[in-house]
């Protein structure tokens, strides 16, 4: 052990080797169908550390321009081209490994990969090749950069609990409860957007900064601003890979999973194996590319458009004094059939409503979950807040326990109450809400 | 034993106090370049440090030189074989009493300060009076809740408090204090650039004091092995003139209210994205 220290000293810690996983659902495709699944998400997003971009996505993939300034004279033996670069002195320091695209000069279009890349010198080093004969001068591109600077810190500061695809289970994820969010399926619940919006960038920020109160997701506000918007870009481009995934092999599913090819091609089903082979491959021929093409190009408008500036929740008309006769009207829409808060948030808001006693039925599958009470679309037993408690997992200002309950919370039971409520109704509850904290009921 | 053995053995001791002496000037004594500390209490504290450090540093050196004239002595006189003896009172009275006064001493000297640091009575009154926030340390951040302007702080929590994470701003110029509490497991609250350091004990709510000399921005860590994030329960203490943080207050204030209509100023510090929002 003693021999081994010196050595563990000089190596350092390298960042492990690992590939971005697939889904369950992916994997319980039949091979044959899981398959071109996974080559098409490698090809169209890489692995963690050959990040792959393509045209359309709403993140910033972040390529820098540069020149060439001189060219290393280099011997015949040598397998790279070394040069010296203009226009990188602003950029990410770390481009090692990631492509660079000749934009003139004799390998116009060509792409080249950073083998080596020295911060201080300026210096970058690519494989030597018939058509790349670099001269001063010559402009390219280097890309993905932004996202490899997110996908750099989100591995240090995110990876633990989120796992390296955003999948939520991160070593440090069996240990905590609620556990880490699985952003795969690109719902996030604490946002500031529409009930059927997506998150907006700002909200992602905002939870990274501040954390989430009641929750093991810790504040990161010594980040800096630069740092934690590279976070959420890569948080994001994880979850447009995962929703991807998804959307493609829902299409599979119901016709190629392991399950319903054995079924059909069972002695009642009917049907031989070759036949639905050949129809598979007829499907993958034929109309998998479109369907990659529209799962991916509508995960990306709906990103974009939770962006836009009308997918915020704004309220219509300010905030209702919080006087105690509003606080009374809320009560009395708390307890009322309008809203039915006390189904689950008990008619005193210790979360303990009579919902939380009943078999629900997950969405997804259709059948009864094998616990009483709430659930989450990402599976997990989900308790009704106790309103007493003063924790605002979504932020404790008045507009965000307005957005609360116009929009709902996204993945949960928790409905969305913005059209049935008129907004003075919204403010009344919001301050019935607020006051149970210091209430002596 | 050969006199290679004991340059051997006077190496280390001299090593040591070589070293020990260069400290500061390569950056490895008290924190911030080693800097004062930034309060007038961790003066002090570095003042007993350094009292300590001498007394010890002169029986280190005192310790080895007899150490290795005794090797050395040995080494050069292989006739003469070595005796058994009995103890002799005489040195054993010596070296018992003498340490003993000295611990007393410290014992006695550091007494004041120990008090003013610690002891709930010699706090500075104004502090205790009007404690500034509510520290929480959790797995692995600092929350903190200030009472809203005016107000004092409760034991409890109130609807007006003020809320913040991971920064503490507090005001200049005087003694401040405040509660700190564990929300999980036991923590420490640190601040190694004014000298201050405090468990926090779930169940417990813990009063600390400290006093800024200066104004800055200053690091809060926990110096206590509280799992496997504890290398990021980092905050920032932000020390600045009364203005400032009666104008920080009125901001946090403002965003805490923030209704989702019309702007609101924004904090240099916070994240606070929708103060560009209509």
């Amino acid at each position: 052990m003693l021999l081994l220290f010196p050595l563990f000293s000089l190596t350092g810690c390298e960042q492990p080797q690992v590939n971005f996983v697939f889904s369950e659902k992916t994997n319980e495709l039949v091979p044959e169908a899981a398959k071109p699944v996974k080559e098409a998400l490698v090809r169209q997003f890489g692995n963690p550390f050959e990040l792959t971009q393509f045209e359309g996505l709403p993140t910033d993939f972040g390529d820098v321009e540069g020149s060439v300034k001189t060219v290393q004279a280099s011997s015949g033996e040598e397998k790279l081209i070394r040069f010296q670069v203009e226009g990188l002195q602003d950029a990410y320091p770390k481009l090692l490994g990631l492509p660079l695209e000749w934009t003139s000069g004799k390998g116009q279009g060509q792409i080249s990969r950073i083998k080596e890349y020295n911060y201080e010198t300026g210096t970058i080093a690519v494989d030597k090749a018939a058509d790349i004969d670099p001269q001063p001068g010559d402009t390219f591109l280097v890309e993905c950069t932004r996202l490899q600077f997110g996908r750099d810190l989100y591995n240090r500061h995110c990876m633990h609990c989120h796992g390296m695809s955003g999948e939520g289970t991160g070593p440090t994820s069996r240990y905590l409860n609620p556990p880490p969010r699985d952003f795969r399926q690109g719902i996030y619940k604490y946002t500031s957007t529409k009930p059927t919006a997506k998150a907006q960038n700002a909200d992602l920020e905002r939870t990274v900064k501040e954390g989430i109160a009641g929750t093991y997701m810790p504040s990161f506000k010594l980040l800096t601003d630069d740092e934690v918007s590279a976070i959420v870009n890569y948080v994001i481009w994880l979850s447009i890979r995962g929703e991807t995934e998804k959307k493609i092999v829902d299409e599979l599913f119901f016709d190629y999973s392991k399950k319903v090819v054995a079924e059909r091609t069972s002695e009642d089903g009917g049907e031989s194996r070759e036949d639905v082979m050949e129809e598979l491959k007829e499907y993958m021929e034929l109309d998998f590319p479109d369907t990659l093409e529209f799962a991916t190009s509508s995960v990306a408008e709906a990103w974009e458009e939770a962006n836009m500036e009308d997918a915020v929740v704004v309220p219509e008309t300010p905030r209702v004094p919080d006087t105690p006769e509003s606080r009374e009207r809320g009560r009395k829409l708390y307890l009322g059939d309008k809203t039915k808060c006390a189904t689950c948030h008990g008619p005193q808001g210790r979360g303990n409503g009579t919902a939380t006693q009943d078999f629900w039925t997950n969405p997804a599958t259709n059948e009864k979950y094998p616990n009483r009470g709430l659930h989450d679309i990402w599976g997990n037993q989900l308790p009704p807040r106790d309103l007493h408690r003063g924790i605002y997992r979504g932020g404790r200002r008045p507009i965000d326990v307005y957005r609360r309950m116009y929009s709902g919370i996204k993945g949960t039971p928790m409905p969305a109450f913005g059209g049935p409520l008129s907004d003075e109704e919204l403010w009344d509850l919001v301050n019935y809400v607020m006051s149970l904290p210091y209430s002596s009921k | 034993m050969g006199k290679g053995w004991c340059l051997f053995f006077l190496f280390w001791p001299v090593a040591a106090v070589v070293s020990c002496a260069m400290a500061p000037m390569v950056g490895w004594s008290f924190p911030y370049d080693n800097a004062q500390a930034a309060s007038n209490l961790g003066i002090r504290i570095d003042g007993l440090f350094y009292l300590i450090l001498f007394v010890t540093a002169v029986v280190f050196v005192g310790t080895q030189a007899v150490l290795v004239y005794a090797l050395w002595r040995g080494s050069s006189n292989r006739d003469e074989r070595a005796t058994c003896t009995h103890g002799n009172h005489k040195l054993e009275l010596i070296w018992s009493i003498i340490p003993g006064v000295i611990l007393l001493f410290l014992a006695l000297y550091q007494m004041n300060l120990w008090a003013d640091f610690r002891i709930k009575k010699f706090f500075p009154e104004a502090a205790v009076k009007a404690p500034i926030a509510e520290v929480t340390a959790r797995q692995f951040e600092w929350r903190f809740r200030y009472p809203a302007i005016g107000k004092k702080l409760q034991p409890k929590p109130q609807a007006d408090d003020l809320y913040s994470v991971n920064e503490l701003h507090v005001p200049f110029g005087k003694p401040v204090m405040i509660q700190l509490r564990s929300e999980d497991v036991q923590h420490s609250f640190f601040l190694p650039a004014l000298r201050i350091k405090q468990d926090a004990l779930p169940g417990l709510q813990i009063p600390v004091w400290f006093e800024a000399n200066k104004e800055g921005v200053y690091d809060l860590v926990c110096a206590e092995l509280c799992g496997w994030g504890h290398y990021k329960m980092k905050a920032h203490v932000i020390v600045e003139s009364e203005a400032d943080y009666q104008n920080y207050l009125k901001n946090l204030t403002q965003q805490q209210f923030y209704d989702g209509l019309g702007k609101i100023a924004a904090n240099e510090n916070d994240s606070e994205s929708e103060a560009t929002e209509k």
